[in-house]
């Protein structure tokens, strides 16, 4: 009997620092069957552990195309992400996951994509981006809308510089905050629509980022045209076991860490308090 | 899987608890059934209480600090230095160089123990603990009024009450079962609720009148309710003339205190106070609770006594459900001041400037030279340590860098002091400071009894054995007394001490670990065959004749000003227990209010421009500290309330060290401070 | 595996015991199985507890059975799900698992904690398998034992048809007839249990068919508190029918103990957190409750379920809609504990009671 609740090491192979308060973290694991069988799907994540600090679900922020390491980007925000933090290359962290569902591959190939992000919300994305990247003849036209709280503050500035390079692909930043030396746009992310004309014909959008940002930028997708299945977001709650027995991520009879994260607008709408979900 | 029934270790209700272990830890613990105040339910923390004894961070062996640094040592060894040290600085300074702080925490044998030692071996009456900080207005007061200082009702009497007057107790958070026992009665038999507290608590929503008067106007309202009494001729002039003396003062007194004059000093609407007034007096079963609200203040005895003169005007007191009740705050704080752990009375409140009383406890201990003259108070032994005047301090379960008023006072003096000894189960930041620490057991692994807040003596039994070499306290102590020589003090179980105090404390005089059974007994409890006391004052008052001690409305220490504009008071928060030594172990509870805030009024955040869990600066003319804003309407406008189990932000480093002249409690419940965003 | 005790098997055989044989019964039970049976204290409380090994304080425990009028605070889910577990413990780069296997047989359960048991059963067991769970029910043997009277004033498990005697999902059920049981066998390993004991138990004379009924149907009479279960589950499950002035006032009163949840028998959520000094320690959950703030509050400080009434909606929602919805079963078992171990006197059968009959009582 597999005992889900058991992590197993993992080496850090690399760790990069994003913003000032969060890291990538390369990771792969020690045990060589483990790591051949491994196998994981864009948007999933896993329960990352240092024994003694506890346990949090952080997304896989690599892409399921890109073999052989795991990547998580992580932000310093409690106990265990800090104990995180404070782990250095070669040490071990463990691992268990990856779990929950993932954003859609094979049914958005043909479409115009929209990604609209907000902070570290491009973690999870990026799995999927990058998924879609190294499968760029089967989209269209894609736009990755992404706002952060300050220029500081937006993660994988040099993979941002790449996929703006790729051809029919637009990358629009914005920070709430600008800094001396920010040259680009200053607002939420939903302002971005006044600068870029957001088309839903044969479109998918996928939302990505703190609650409230999800909240106004699936508003704004909606009215905009999109239909609600066609805009998937991802649904944030307080985890501990991941795997639909510890109880806290529930929302009626869903769990998010089994049956999300990734929601489409119709389904958030079919809750029964649905405007309490965010 | 052993199971045991015991005390929960937290508030004065006393719920009984069965606890369950593995052998090695402790796995859960359950409400009984069948315990009077349990009935089957317990507040969160007794649910969790299973969880903080677990923590590996347990003190399991000796310490002495050596160059800074605490090192693990044999019990020989460090009781050695402890004993040395003491026996120096007795023979040197004399005995009163020395002082001991017991703690509510632990048992009543505990506590007569720390006091024996303290008496009959050191000689000092420098004993005290944290009632001090809780309720010595009400042991002081109430003993005034009507000779006892204890709650005069039963938890189980609630339910029969017409009216309910709470006062100064956030009831459903820091008694929870008499919280809840209050609600019911409310809801579902109808009775009125009176709720006059600064703070909208839970139960505010329940009550049939509500008033919100400003921190530290108690007296000005008390003595309004009892103006309006008598001026609508509602007090009960048999229970006066029959039961009371100084009734004519009284109403000399209060003839001032006019519905006009309160509302101007405590805001509270006359009406309001002419209608409670009426409800409170017209009612059969009334019955007035109270809690810190009311003690906790440089008027804490004449708040005290104000409220007697309410009940005793009307008439309210000495019937089942109609009396006064100080809800104490901890477990055993009960206890431990009637044990005697306090500077001035030995067990059962007898008066050590008593010579014969005296002489029944040198007989007893078989010791000669009892000290007669009244030792120094919690406050009074920490500034003298910081003088130099006290040179041993021995601490006993408590944490008073976070608990004490003016931390930074307490701080420094505390590292002044020449040797501080510290027994706990933790270390506290207390112990940080101390030359020793000892390492002691905790509720589950020790036996003893525990005295709740409706004076229920109760035990609690040892389920697990303490980690490593830890000790009960009980025994910790009668081995610093072995090693001082003296033999009186050799037990096999604590079942012998209560022997003890029971041959020497009438109150106490009836009860034995036999007797205890599963749900203990209620003091007064005289003699063997006594079924224990639910009532006080019934056909007479303890003292005899109940006595008016009228009192003039004096506004508090510090009141604000221009710049320390607002008024905060103190408190403490459902999840946590004081300074967090246990609860914040305890991950339910620690998860529930991780993190220190203070609670501000909207009107006030909106003038400020201060949004919810926005970090702004605290300050009073003490200190500063720094923390989030919960905005709301709990507090008035211009007060402010914080609880103060946080090392992070402790509220103790703000509030003021002023204390009640006779009492000598500390104002937690009022200051001035400023309020800026940072 | 045996006694899965979640076996449909209709009770097909009828043995009899002499009430006077059971502790010999439970004695010699307990030298293979570990046996969980209600023991009275010296206060009156009632626990189903482990008996000792020990030879003498075994006999001593024997003494304390009871079977009749038993009201435990706890449902016996604590012998799966106890409320502090270890999950694995660690030191330095090691870290080792632990879970507990041993054999279990479960003597004198209510109808309506039998139902809790395989409802929890069936959701530890559901996609991910909880490990620690699963384990300790790997090996399991459950003798239920129907109840002739209520055994608390809050049970009402016959609106709920959840009792006062189980139909299936029992090892062996004991039905009370004076001074014996009649027992029905409910699986095969249920008639294993009987033949490897089988000196104690005799065959039944006469018509018992038409005897066991009619003890049931009386036994069913017994329960005065009434309410209108079903009505309840569909008026829940129309999500146009929002009681949310009910749940307003009901989370105004809850002073947040979490007590209803601890003692519900189908009540699974736990917390999990390390216990550490240095770089040795151990991994635990213990139980959780939703309607604590703290519950669903992340570390940011955002939290979707901040206010009370959705705490105290979730609640009531979860056992008596989304429960049903995803499994046929309420996960109200109707056992009254929640109402009989909340200090405000709120509980599932009044809130049930406020929305069938339209009324304010909680
Ligand atoms: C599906 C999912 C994917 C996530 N992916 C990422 C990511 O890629 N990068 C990243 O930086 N953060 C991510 N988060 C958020 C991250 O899990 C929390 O910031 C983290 O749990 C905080 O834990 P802590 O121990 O540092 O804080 P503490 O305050 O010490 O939290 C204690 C515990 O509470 C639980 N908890 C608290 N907040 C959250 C939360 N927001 N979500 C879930 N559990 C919580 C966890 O069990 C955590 O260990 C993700 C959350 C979810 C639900
Ligand atoms: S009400 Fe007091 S005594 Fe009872 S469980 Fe809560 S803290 Fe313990
Ligand atoms: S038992 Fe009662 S008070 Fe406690 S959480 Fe449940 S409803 Fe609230
Ligand atoms: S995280 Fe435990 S149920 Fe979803």
């Amino acid at each position: 009997m597999k005992n889900e609740y058991f992590p197993y090491p993992a080496v850090i192979e690399d760790i990069k620092t994003e913003t000032t308060d969060t890291k990538t973290f390369r990771v792969w694991f020690t045990d060589k069957v483990l790591a051949d069988s491994f196998d994981y799907q864009q948007g999933q994540f896993m329960e990352l552990s240092v024994p003694g600090a506890g346990e949090a679900p952080i997304s896989i922020s690599s892409s399921p195309s890109r073999k052989g390491f795991l990547e998580f980007t992580i932000r310093a925000a409690g106990k265990v992400t800090k104990s995180i933090h404070m782990l250095k290359k070669g040490d071990y962290i463990y691992l268990r996951g990856p779990y929950g569902n993932s954003f859609p591959f094979e049914d958005i190939k043909g479409k115009n994509l929209y990604f609209v992000v907000g902070g570290i919300g491009l973690a999870p994305l990026r799995s999927l981006i990058n998924l879609v990247m190294d499968n760029r003849n089967n989209f269209r036209h894609i736009k990755v809308l992404y706002g952060a709280r300050t220029p500081d503050d937006l993660c994988f500035k040099d993979e941002l510089e790449q996929w703006k390079k790729i051809p029919d692909t637009e990358v629009w930043l914005t920070v709430d905050k600008p800094s001396a030396g920010w040259g680009g746009r200053v607002g939420v992310v939903t302002e971005l629509w006044k600068e870029t004309h957001i088309n839903p014909e044969n479109a998918v959008s996928i939302v990505c980022g703190p609650p409230i940002m999800i909240k106004f930028a699936a508003d704004k997708l909606q009215e905009s045209g999109f239909k609600d299945k066609d805009i998937f977001m991802t649904l944030e709650r307080y985890m501990k076991c991941g795997i639909g027995k510890c109880g806290h991520c529930n929302i009626d009879d869903k769990f998010i860490c089994k049956d999300g994260p990734v929601f489409t607008y119709e389904q958030k709408k079919g809750f029964r308090h649905k405007e309490h979900i965010f | 899987m052993p199971r045991v029934l015991t005390t929960c270790i937290y508030c004065g209700c006393g719920c009984g608890l069965y606890l369950i272990s593995d052998g090695k830890r402790l796995t859960g613990a359950y409400p009984s059934r069948n315990h009077p105040v349990s009935r089957g339910a317990l507040c969160v923390k007794g649910w969790n209480s299973y969880e903080f004894s677990n923590d590996l961070n347990r003190l399991t062996a000796p310490l002495i600090k050596k160059d800074g640094k605490f090192i693990p040592a044999s019990w020989d060894e460090t009781l050695g230095l402890v004993v040395e040290k003491f026996k120096h600085y007795k023979n040197t300074f004399g005995p009163d160089s020395l002082a001991f702080l017991s703690s509510a925490k632990t048992t009543n044998e505990e506590n007569f123990l720390m006091m024996k030692l303290a008496r009959a071996v050191f000689k000092t009456n420098n004993i005290d603990h944290c009632a001090r900080l809780c309720h010595a207005s009400t042991v002081v007061g109430l003993s005034l009024a009507f000779g006892g200082g204890a709650m005069t009702n039963s938890i189980n009497e609630f339910k029969d009450a017409e009216v309910i007057l709470v006062t100064g107790s956030d009831t459903t958070a820091q008694h929870p079962l008499i919280g809840s026992r209050i609600i019911n009665t409310v809801k579902d038999k109808g009775a009125k609720l009176i709720v006059i507290d600064p703070r909208e608590i839970q139960l505010a929503k329940y009550a049939t009148i509500y008033a919100q008067p400003k921190c530290g106007t108690d007296v000005a309202w008390i003595n309004g309710l009892i103006y309006v009494i008598i001026a609508e001729d509602l007090h009960d002039k048999k229970f006066i003339e029959e039961r009371t003396e100084g009734f004519l003062e009284l109403k000399r007194t209060v003839r001032d205190y006019t519905p006009e004059l309160v509302e101007e000093i405590t805001t509270i609407p006359k009406e309001k106070i002419i209608e409670i007034a009426r409800l409170y007096a017209k009612a059969r079963k009334s019955m007035i609770v109270y809690s810190m609200g009311i003690t906790q203040h440089t008027t804490g005895v004449d708040n005290v006594l104000s409220l007697a003169n309410l009940a005793m005007v009307t008439g309210h007191i000495g019937f089942a459900s109609t009396g006064v009740n100080p809800l104490r705050g901890q477990n055993n704080v009960q206890g431990s001041c009637d044990v005697g752990a306090l500077p001035d009375v030995y067990s059962g409140y007898q008066s050590l400037v008593d010579g014969d009383i005296r002489k029944k406890f040198e007989q007893g201990w078989r010791v000669e030279g009892l000290p007669p003259k009244a030792g120094l108070t919690v406050t009074e032994i920490i500034s003298a340590a910081g003088e130099g005047r006290i040179k041993g301090l021995y601490i006993m379960g408590e944490n008073p860098i976070i608990s004490d008023p003016d931390s930074n006072h307490v701080r420094k003096c505390l590292s002044e002091v020449e040797f501080l000894v510290v027994q706990d189960i933790f270390l506290s930041d207390t112990a940080e400071y101390a030359d020793v620490v000892l390492p002691s057991a905790s509720f589950a692994e020790k036996d003893g009894t525990f005295t709740n807040t409706e004076r229920r003596v109760e035990r609690i039994r040892k389920v697990i054995d303490p980690p490593g070499q830890a000790k009960a306290d009980w025994q910790i102590l009668s081995e610093v007394a072995r090693r001082m020589g003296y033999k009186g003090m050799d037990y096999k179980h604590p079942s012998e001490i209560m022997d003890e105090i029971a041959s020497l404390t009438p109150i106490y005089g009836g009860i034995t670990y036999d007797r205890l059974g599963p749900y203990g007994l209620q003091w007064p409890c005289p003699t063997k065959d006594h079924p224990g006391t639910s009532v006080l004052h019934k056909e007479k008052f303890t003292k005899g004749k109940g006595t008016f001690m009228p009192r003039p409305y004096i506004p508090p220490a510090e009141s604000t000003d221009e710049e320390y504009n607002f008024v905060l008071t103190t408190g403490r928060v459902y999840w946590h227990w004081h300074t967090r030594t246990m609860t914040n172990r305890t991950s339910t509870l620690e998860r529930e209010a991780p993190e220190p805030y203070v609670e501000i009024n909207c009107e006030d955040a909106e003038d400020l421009q201060i949004r919810d869990d926005q970090l702004i600066k605290v300050s009073s003319r003490r200190g500063a500290i720094t923390l989030k804003v919960r905005v709301g309407h709990k507090v008035a406008k211009g007060t402010l309330f914080i609880p103060f189990h946080y090392r992070e932000a402790a509220a103790n480093i703000l509030t003021i060290l002023a204390v009640d002249p006779i009492a000598k409690i500390p104002e937690y419940k009022v200051c001035a401070v400023k309020v800026e965003k940072i | 595996m045996r006694g899965k005790g979640g076996k449909d098997m209709k009770a097909s055989k009828v043995k009899i015991i002499g009430k006077k044989k059971i502790k010999d019964l439970l004695r010699e039970a307990s030298q293979e199985w570990n046996v969980y049976v209600p023991q009275k204290w010296s206060d009156g409380d009632v626990w189903m507890d482990q008996l000792p090994k020990d030879k003498q304080m075994l006999d001593e425990a024997l003494e304390d059975v009871v079977l009749e009028d038993v009201d435990t605070v706890i449902s016996p889910k604590d012998i799966f799900f106890p409320q502090l577990e270890s999950i694995f413990k660690f030191k330095d780069d090691k870290i080792w698992e632990t879970p507990e296997f041993s054999p279990k047989l479960i003597f004198g359960v209510q109808p309506c904690d039998l139902k809790g048991i395989l409802f929890s059963d069936d959701f530890y067991r559901r996609n991910f398998e909880d490990r620690y769970y699963v384990s300790r029910i790997q090996n399991r043997l459950i003798v239920a034992r129907g109840c002739l009277r209520p055994p608390r004033p809050t049970c009402f498990c016959s609106s709920a048809k959840t009792g006062p005697f189980a139909e299936d999902g029992f090892d062996l059920q004991l039905v009370d007839f004076g001074d014996s049981y009649f027992v029905e066998v409910g699986t095969r390993e249920g008639e294993e249990f009987i033949t490897m004991h089988k000196k104690f138990f005799s065959e039944p004379d006469g018509n018992y068919d038409m005897t066991i009924k009619e003890i049931k149907t009386k036994a069913c009479d017994s329960l005065e508190l009434k309410v209108d279960f079903q009505n309840a589950l569909s008026l829940m499950a129309q999500d146009s029918f929002i009681p949310e002035e009910n749940y307003r006032r009901i989370g105004e009163r809850c002073i947040y103990c979490g007590g209803c949840l601890y003692v519900c028998p189908t009540c699974t959520c736990f917390n999990v957190f390390d216990n550490v000094k240095d770089k040795e320690g151990e991994r635990v959950r213990n139980w959780d409750a939703c309607v604590f703030e703290g519950y669903t509050r992340e570390t940011s400080g955002h939290n979707p379920r901040k206010d009370k009434w959705l705490r105290t909606a979730r609640r009531y929602e979860h056992k008596l809609k989304f429960d049903y919805k995803v499994t046929g079963l309420s996960g109200c078992i109707a056992c009254g504990r929640c109402l009989s171990s909340c200090p405000v006197g709120i509980g599932i059968s009044k809130f049930i009671q406020e929305i069938t009959e339209k009324r304010k009582i909680m």
